[in-house]
């Protein structure tokens, strides 16, 4: 469970004492302390990453983004939505949208935007093609607003592994786009299909922080 | 101003330029060696022009004589933002790491610092030079009081931040351009929401207040400028849409004409217009898009005239353009 928050056991106490928490807890053991800083801190917010300019309202509710005959790579996206103790969150509202696989925004309608339908369970999918490269901006990427009651919104962005920027080594090269903060907004790319019909396969955690 | 302006106006200077009809050569100053602008600003007053150059400085020439007048900086911080204030005795700068500087015009005496919590997006000083207030990205808006030298009010937007700011003509109220695309208008000193226009569907990248305080015009990434009505919050009417997304507004003194910069949101490198406004008739009164002029800033100047410039390295052009 640390792991994820990339803290070791001695960092968490360090920390729990420079939060002063100590103090809150001062009648519990040190592994009871350890376990209340578990329950608390189970799962790391995903980091936030810039909104973009091209954020538009009132996309359609829909998890197709890709039509028929589109150009480009097919590519499905899922993940879990979490809150900090990694229960799964219901009633989250996921915004997507991003270019066209030749890095085209659409301004003047909703290609490639969407309000994914919450399916209830805290978890969401959707499928569109791989977007492409534009001029103002170095990586594919995927734009995000997740938002929930008693959340935090979180803006982000989804970025690839498989993305010929990173020259197969994302850990060494992510940023390489100025605006790539996190590696971890750099998601592996499976290809899964037949030969004839490769497509890509992302999972994208979401995990949101309460107000 | 978009934050983004600075990227783009680098990609635009490698047009070539050329003089277009409606531009008249006002004045050439030629460039210090090594010195190249990305974009620029002109003070209202007409004395300076404002040059942010790639070596993260700014500075000011002297229109009429044509030479450096002063260099400033942020200790090395790379440049983001620079605005005027109405009456050009302020001069304001911004950087990526949220530094923000305002010193007084012609001494360039230091006014006011602050830092903001990342980089600077926009800025604006109030008409009564009493209060700046300044916008970095993904963060809440900060305004300052320019004489107590505190933070007098703090904006947030729902989520991510905010593009363009504006203060009302009698320094009452900040207009924001926020990235969830509404605009807002606060009162600016004590940071009380008086309301919040949600029609907009895509993000605005400039705001000026008309003339008169009534109206909030802004435009962005719909392609077109949007009246608002300051005291309702209603839109009341957009002008006319072009086919590139507006990067930066400004009105003339009369409130007749209002000049907006566009830009190629799929490449920017592509040649974009300059549009001039008739708002009287609120249609084009001239397009400036002439093969390789790329103005990389404009002003109306408080005696009526509109400037603008081009150029980046070797020579800054300014032109006057005709009405
Ligand atoms: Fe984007």
């Amino acid at each position: 469970m640390l792991d994820s928050s990339g803290l070791s056991r001695r960092e968490v106490l360090q920390k729990c004492v420079a939060l002063g928490s100590i103090t809150l807890i001062a009648s519990q053991s040190s592994a009871a302390m350890l376990l209340a800083f578990e329950e608390k801190e189970l799962h790391k917010p995903t980091p936030p990453n810039e909104l973009g300019p091209f954020y538009k309202k009132r996309a359609p509710q829909t998890a197709m983004l890709r039509a028929a005959g589109d150009p480009g790579m097919p590519l499905s996206v899922s993940g879990q939505i979490l809150d900090t103790r990694g229960e799964k969150l219901p009633n989250v509202v996921v915004e997507v949208w991003q270019t066209d696989h030749l890095g085209h925004y659409d301004l003047d309608g909703y290609r490639y935007r969407a309000k994914l339908p919450a399916d209830g369970s805290g978890n969401y999918k959707f499928e569109s093609v791989m977007p492409g490269h534009y001029p103002d901006r170095v990586c594919q990427h995927i734009h995000y607003l997740v938002t929930a009651p008693g959340h935090k919104p979180l803006v982000t962005q989804l970025y690839f592994a498989t993305d010929p920027v990173f020259e197969g080594d994302p850990d060494k090269n992510f940023n390489r786009d100025p605006l790539i903060h996190s590696r971890e907004l750099v998601r592996p790319v499976m290809l899964v299909g037949d030969p004839k019909d490769i497509h890509a396969a992302v999972n994208f955690e979401l995990c949101l922080e309460r107000v | 101003m978009w934050r983004r302006l600075a990227v783009i106006a680098d990609m635009l200077l490698l047009v070539p330029v050329l003089a277009a009809e409606a531009l008249r050569p006002e004045k050439t100053i030629i460039l210090p060696t090594d010195v190249v602008i990305r974009f620029t600003a002109i003070s209202p007053a007409g004395t300076f022009v404002a040059g942010i150059c790639r070596d993260q400085k700014l500075r000011l020439w002297d229109v009429s004589a044509g030479s450096l007048s002063r260099t400033l900086d942020l200790g090395g911080e790379r440049l983001t933002s620079v605005r005027f204030s109405d009456d050009g005795q302020l001069v304001a700068l911004g950087g990526a790491k949220g530094g923000v500087r305002i010193w007084e015009l012609p001494s360039a005496t230091l006014k006011l610092e602050f830092t903001n919590p990342s980089e600077v997006n926009a800025l604006a000083i109030s008409r009564d030079r009493k209060l700046v207030a300044a916008a970095p990205l993904e963060e809440a808006v900060e305004v300052w009081d320019l004489s107590s030298a505190k933070q007098v009010a703090k904006m947030r937007a729902p989520f991510s931040g905010t593009s363009a700011l504006a203060f009302s003509p009698d320094s009452h109220w900040l207009a924001t351009a926020d990235g969830d695309t509404s605009i807002r208008l606060y009162d600016a000193r004590t940071g009380k929401l008086r309301n919040s226009v949600d029609d907009l569907l895509l993000e605005s990248f400039a705001i000026v207040f008309s003339t008169d305080g009534k109206y909030i015009l802004t435009g962005g990434a719909d392609k077109v400028v949007n009246l608002i009505d300051a005291s309702s919050g209603k839109v009341l009417r957009s002008l006319a849409k072009q086919d590139d997304v507006l990067l930066d507004l400004r009105q003339s003194r009369d409130g007749k004409r209002l000049v907006a910069a566009y830009v190629n949101a799929d490449d920017p490198s592509k040649a974009s217009p300059v549009v001039i406004w008739d708002l009287e008739t609120q249609s084009p009164r001239t397009r400036i898009l002439e093969p390789g002029v790329v103005p990389n800033g404009g002003e109306f100047l408080l005696d009526g005239r509109l400037l603008m410039t081009s150029g980046s390295e070797k020579e800054l052009k300014i032109w006057s353009v005709s009405p």
